[in-house]
């Protein structure tokens, strides 16, 4: 789940990081209530990147421009994503800017520290990148090495590494995938400033983590409308651009189907993996979602039954053909209680393929 | 056959559950010796004929146990992994899905300070055919031979398997790695394993769409490996940016592309099947003699 600017950042204002003086607007007469002086800086509150260059970032010398920007940024669309809010805070004067990040490194299992002097541009285009593994057990001495990897020294060191070990802290209880600040700025008087936060909660975490209980919905905003459905079904769904509905259980197998399909000639309409041990309210669940979509021609069900037990997706197909009669189903089930599946589907006229390559090429005839 | 065979006694940790209990039959119907349960506060009490205690130490110590299999919920995983570590198996398989990243880099840490092999966590497990099964694979699509498989996929294991014993092809041992971003072991180690394994010809290497660990069994096998390696990866036609089913299953950033390696495993003289079919295809033209009817 990302996070807004402005969450983010009242996350770092709980944990000690400095910030600068906001405030969140939603309509353009909040401006009158600002009174941290101007220059203001306008930001488009949205969960995408490339702000700044989509024109999400607005400077205002007066009220009166500020009042004349609001409504064109509150009504801008970056990448498909509305614009909840506006995050107004004073222009800084900034000396020095730093990217400082915490995420999980997969190839070494282990949560690392990205920092660079060279911040407010991508991180992936910035030369001098220091990683830093961080091992178990943490200590804090550890950021302090940071901070001197990166240049710097005196008052600057110390105050880095306070805000990296803060970052850390935040990271690993509230069970995140990511939390960034680019930039984090020096302004006068050597304060360093969280300027823009990023923050990615892990998804399988977000039920442990009472502080995010019901935010997952409004915060999907990124996602098309089937796909957050499934996502609040607990499916995995990606749209794609074919004709040929794809119903399997487990990543894998899904999209090896996928590319079968491609391979024999086929369009694959979407990815659709109902998971392992999928019963049978979630299997329906997972049957309309892939019958939603307008382009569908038929739908090619794979299900290999490990954890997965064939009779209750056998029942869940029973249901949804006594629904949805005219939809074109290409059946292939196999592993765990497959011969009572048979018996349940018997009396329906579902068409059942145990080989693959067969259903594959079964399910591309009828969608041509 | 590697890490399982049938003197593998192994604790079922979560063995009350509704999945516990159903995978605690099918083992032991497939012939494995599941040797004791655990769920705290259940202690004393029997599944399936198997005694239940309330910690694994305890387990370990009347039964001998030297592998435990974990089902319990996500948020208890990583416990349960770190009490089987405490207690001494050698062998830990979590096949729990769903567990945060941050627990696994825990528990990944945990058992690499205590050298245990630790397999997933959202993994099917591993089976050794004719000899022990040790996850929630379907017994039946398996056949003992001299195919060894590791993949990062459960049910695509599953599809391969079925078209190499249909293919009259058997396996020696198959091995769920899992799909989570971090996670136990890898290819390398299972590779080695089934190099030195007399039991094995050919081995047959299942990846998808997302990191590089393929590209670094591939660059392992062709330095290391002498025994024939068939590849096969998902996720050919997925669009990148977008996770597909596994946590780890992502083309971020270009790179992670079946593409690359695909490339990676030509690279390496790797065979590389489209179809699951064409997997045993490769196979049967490989191996040195086909299993025994």
């Amino acid at each position: 789940m990302n996070l807004y600017e402005f969450e983010a950042k009242n996350i770092f204002a709980q944990y000690g990081i400095p910030i600068p003086p906001s405030k969140l607007v939603t309509h353009p007469q909040d401006l009158n209530k600002i009174f941290f002086g101007y220059p203001l800086t306008l930001k488009c509150q949205v969960l995408t990147g490339g702000r700044g260059k989509a024109g999400g970032i607005k400077f205002a010398k007066s009220l009166a421009e500020a009042q004349k920007l609001a409504p064109e940024l509150l009504n801008l669309e970056i990448k498909g994503c509305k614009t909840q809010s506006l995050l107004v805070e004073p222009k800084l004067n900034i000396t020095n800017e730093y990217y400082l990040s915490v995420t999980l490194d997969r190839e070494l299992g282990v949560p690392v520290f990205i920092a660079t002097s060279e911040g407010g541009v991508e991180v992936e285009q910035a030369k001098n990148v220091i990683k830093m593994p961080i091992h178990f057990p943490y200590s804090a001495f550890l950021t302090r090495t940071l901070a001197y990897k990166i240049g710097l020294n005196g008052e600057a060191l110390n105050k880095f590494a306070s805000i990296a070990d803060k970052l850390y802290k935040i990271f690993i209880e509230r069970d995140l995938d990511l939390i960034e600040i680019n930039p984090l700025v020096a302004v006068e008087g050597n304060e360093l400033l969280a300027l823009d936060g990023k923050i990615v909660v892990n998804d399988d975490s977000l039920m442990r983590q009472p502080y995010f209980a019901g935010w997952l919905e409004s915060h999907l905003v990124d996602l098309p409308a089937v796909e957050r459905l499934a996502k609040l079904h607990g499916v995995n769904l990606v749209e794609l651009d074919g004709d040929i509905g794809i119903l399997c259980n487990g990543a894998g197998l899904t999209m090896a189907t996928m590319d079968m399909v491609a391979e024999f000639g086929g369009k694959p309409a979407n990815f659709l993996d109902a998971g392992g041990g999928s019963d049978q309210a979630k299997t329906l669940a997972a049957l309309e979602l892939v019958n939603k979509n307008p382009k569908l021609k038929v739908i090619l069900l794979n299900i290999l039954g490990g954890i997965t037990a064939c009779d209750d997706v056998a029942n869940a197909l029973v249901e949804f053909v006594k629904a949805h009669s005219n939809v074109k189903l290409v059946v292939r089930l196999r592993g765990n209680n497959q011969e009572k599946a048979k018996e349940i589907l018997s009396n329906y006229n579902v068409k059942l393929i145990p080989n693959l390559e067969e259903a594959v090429k079964t399910a591309i005839a009828l969608a041509s | 056959m590697i890490l399982v065979n049938k003197d593998t006694k192994v604790v079922v940790q979560g063995i009350t559950g509704k999945m516990g209990q159903s995978h605690t039959k099918r083992m032991l119907e497939y012939g494995t010796q599941i040797v004791a349960g655990v769920t705290p506060g259940r202690g004393g009490q029997t599944i399936h004929g198997v005694p239940v205690f309330d910690t694994v130490a305890q387990a370990v110590e009347k039964t001998n146990a030297n592998c435990s299999i974990v089902f319990v919920p996500p948020y208890l995983a990583c416990d349960a992994g770190f009490e089987a570590i405490h207690a001494g198996v050698s062998l830990l398989v979590v096949i729990t899905e769903g567990i945060p990243p941050n627990d696994t880099a825990k528990l990944v840490n945990y058992a690499n300070i205590h050298k245990v092999t630790f397999m997933g966590p959202n993994c099917p497990g591993v089976v050794s055919p004719g000899h022990s099964l040790i996850g929630i694979m379907p017994g039946s699509i398996f056949k003992e031979g001299k195919v060894g498989m590791v993949s990062k996929s459960g049910t695509l294991t599953y599809e391969i398997a079925l078209a190499l014993t249909e293919a009259n092809l058997g396996q020696s041992t198959c091995v769920g790695v899992g799909g989570d971003p971090v996670k136990g072991i890898e290819y390398q180690p299972i590779l080695n394993l089934f190099e030195a394994d007399p039991l094995t010809d050919v081995i047959v290497l299942i990846g998808e769409i997302g990191g590089n660990a393929e590209e670094k069994a591939a660059q392992y096998i062709k330095e290391h490996i002498k025994k024939p390696v068939v590849g096969f990866i998902a996720g050919q036609t997925a669009p990148p940016g977008k996770r597909m089913g596994h946590a780890g299953a992502i083309i971020s950033q270009g790179s992670g592309t079946a593409k690359s390696k695909i490339e990676a495993f030509e690279k390496a003289n790797i065979k590389v099947a489209k179809t699951p079919d064409q997997v045993a295809k490769l196979v049967s033209e490989l191996i040195k003699q086909p299993a025994v009817k």
